[in-house]
């Protein structure tokens, strides 16, 4: 009977001991996890906003340990690893053999280097639970907050903090919010929404240092510029490293994550990764990268559960570059490219102001990126022309009206498909 | 599983497919009684135009691998692994619109009235064949039974040749 361990209960955690239960229904499968509980952190901004409780950001069947007989230890991590003797040793003293191990560690905010940043006492990143509550707590005790960085989850923290009825203030280094999802149009719609309720935006400036009191209490931020802001609490997003310490002085390879092959294997035979933790070939660019989203940290687990139980796949449709948001009821989704890069390079434009805007970059027949803002019904297929590559020539006119009406292939059993 | 196999060639866009899909959505159930003003009344599948005006039915395929599970981020969407329908719980639902990206076909979407939650096909559990499959006049869609793992082993409308086996 095989042994399986799986570091992480997240995303690309539990996508992998769903796979591998499909797959295997006796081997023995433990899943060890550093949380507490097993939430989604997509929604950790609406505990901030007050839309939804801790229970409800629980991603997974009430039952799911149970149901698949998986053991589920949680409040613990894994601090070292002895591949040679297949052993993993955790944070409470015990050791863990494996016969496959996964490891779906995910990612750690970072701080960047700002004088005082790691010493304030009201610092905080968003990206675990625990995180979530003490930004609730804090911003109790303040009515100004400043985030630094105006990418999603900045943007997520932020306008949470806002429902809150906080004033905050966002420092951007780039000069429009959303910088890698949005181009400056679609941008400014949120940029308008947000400063109605009560945000302000501070665009190509950077933390330069963080005010403190003698008790390392924020009292606000000093910018390169010269110019101050008057803040209680700073949240910093500034992005991501994997959470690979507990590799160190071990043949697992790692770049700016853990290397694995298209079948999610790592350098060590018997150990795979997947999901924040790893760098993989992502879909749209054909590059080995990491790709922090959701969607791929499932794909990823999946392919990985697959063939530590003996299935052999291949790792496809890990497509990075698309993103969904919504901020005060509008809605945006980007794919690809969101700039045109070059003179060879076309763009067609839709803008209705208030009621919508819509964008698509071409090339050689070509989508090699799209934003949709406001009605973003039809999302998907844009979505998968531009990660499929597909040629559209002749369809551009009716570019924004496209449905799969214009591609229509079916199998015998029913399945659609992209000729 | 079932699935809903689309023959376009017979559809004529009459769209009483999406009049039966709105109204089996409706507390009455009635397509005489149905206010197609009302955005709370939404069909789930559609009916489009292709360059030539041509009209392609296009419903839920309640996929193998469904792009649209895989990107939901709160657990509302998930295959059930015994009916093989994909199905979607509107209370987990954060309408966040990771599905609406996802889908390749653009058949989940964000409900007209609210913007809150996703609304997709589902197949109409309660029922013994989905209500559009019922309605449609020229049996330009039509219901046919798989195997787990997508095989087709029967189509089920009289007049439709029973028990093919057809190899993916
Ligand atoms: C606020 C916020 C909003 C987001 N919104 C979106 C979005 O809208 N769309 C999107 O695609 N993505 C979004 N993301 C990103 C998404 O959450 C991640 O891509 C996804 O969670 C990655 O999953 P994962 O399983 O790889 O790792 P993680 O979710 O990081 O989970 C890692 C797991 O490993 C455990 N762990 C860590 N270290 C150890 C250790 N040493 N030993 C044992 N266990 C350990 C952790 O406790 C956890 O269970 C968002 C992220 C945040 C923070
Ligand atoms: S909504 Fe789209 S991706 Fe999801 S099952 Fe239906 S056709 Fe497949
Ligand atoms: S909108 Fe709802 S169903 Fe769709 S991905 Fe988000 S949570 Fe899941």
């Amino acid at each position: 009977m095989s042994k399986y361990l799986i570091l992480g209960a997240s995303a690309a955690g539990i996508s992998a001991a769903r796979a591998i239960r499909e797959q295997d229904g006796g081997g023995e499968i433990t899943v060890i996890s550093k949380d507490e509980r097993v939430y989604s952190r997509c929604m950790l901004h609406y505990i901030i906003g007050g839309q939804r409780s801790e229970d409800e950001t629980r991603f997974i069947e009430d039952d799911f340990f149970e149901q698949h007989n998986i053991r589920w230890l949680p409040g613990r991590e894994a601090v070292k690893l002895d591949s040679a003797g297949k052993k993993v040793q955790l944070s409470d003293g015990e050791t863990h053999r494996y016969d496959q191990l996964l490891i779906a560690t995910g990612a750690s905010s970072v701080l960047p280097p700002v004088e005082n940043l790691g010493r304030g006492k009201q610092v905080r990143s968003l990206r675990n639970l625990e995180d979530a509550r003490d930004i609730i707590r804090l911003s109790g005790g303040t009515d100004t907050v400043a985030v630094i960085g105006a990418g999603l989850v900045g943007m997520d923290a932020a306008c949470a903090l806002a429902q809150r009825g906080v004033k905050v203030t966002v420092v951007e280094v780039a000069g429009h919010i959303l910088p890698l999802q949005l181009d400056q149009r679609a941008a400014a719609s949120y940029e308008r929404l947000c400063k109605k309720h009560n945000m302000e935006f501070i665009f190509n400036d950077m933390v330069a240092s963080v005010v403190l009191d003698e008790d390392d209490n924020v009292q606000g931020l000093k910018l390169k510029s010269g110019g101050t802001v008057p803040c209680g609490m700073v949240v910093v997003a500034a992005g991501v490293k994997p959470n690979i310490d507990f590799l160190r002085d071990t043949p697992v390879d790692t770049g700016r994550g853990i290397k694995v092959n298209e079948q999610q294997q790592t350098s060590v035979a018997g150990i795979y990764a997947a999901g924040d933790v790893c760098e993989s070939l992502e879909s749209f660019t054909g590059q080995v990268m990491p790709t922090p989203v959701w969607p791929s940290a499932v794909r990823q687990g999946w392919v990985a559960g697959s063939n530590m139980a003996g299935r052999p796949v291949r790792l496809e449709d890990n497509f990075a570059f698309q993103n969904s948001m919504t901020f005060f009821g509008l809605s945006s989704v980007s794919f690809g490219t969101i700039n045109p890069p070059g003179e060879s390079f076309r763009v067609l434009v839709d803008d209705r102001g208030d009621a919508g805007y819509k964008k698509v970059i071409l090339q050689d027949g070509r989508i090699k990126g799209a934003i949709l803002q406001g009605d973003i019904s039809a999302a998907g297929i844009l979505g998968a022309l531009v990660k499929k590559g597909i040629n559209i020539s002749g369809l551009e006119n009716r570019v924004f009206e496209l449905s799969y009406a214009d591609f229509f292939a079916q199998k015998e059993n029913g399945e659609f498909y992209f000729k | 599983m079932k699935r809903i196999l689309i023959n376009r060639e017979l559809c004529q866009g009459c769209r009483n497919c999406q009049l039966a899909c709105m109204a089996e959505h409706t507390e009455a159930k009635s397509v005489l009684m149905l206010d197609l003003e009302d955005p709370a009344n939404q069909a789930r599948n559609f009916v489009e135009a292709d360059l030539d005006g041509r009209p392609v039915p296009l419903l839920c395929r309640h996929c193998d691998d469904p792009a649209c599970a895989t990107a939901c981020m709160s657990g509302a969407l998930r295959k059930n692994p015994d009916t093989g329908l994909v199905e979607h719980d509107r209370v987990k639902c954060a309408g966040c619109w990771m599905c609406v990206m996802s889908c390749p076909y653009g058949l989940i979407r964000p409900d007209q009235l609210a913007g809150r939650t996703a609304v997709k096909c589902d197949f109409c559990v309660t029922r013994p064949m989905p209500r559009c499959v019922e309605a449609c006049p020229t049996g330009a869609i039509t219901l046919i039974e798989l195997e787990s793992k997508g095989r087709l082993t029967k189509a089920g409308l009289p007049g439709q040749s029973l028990a093919r086996e057809v190899e993916m």
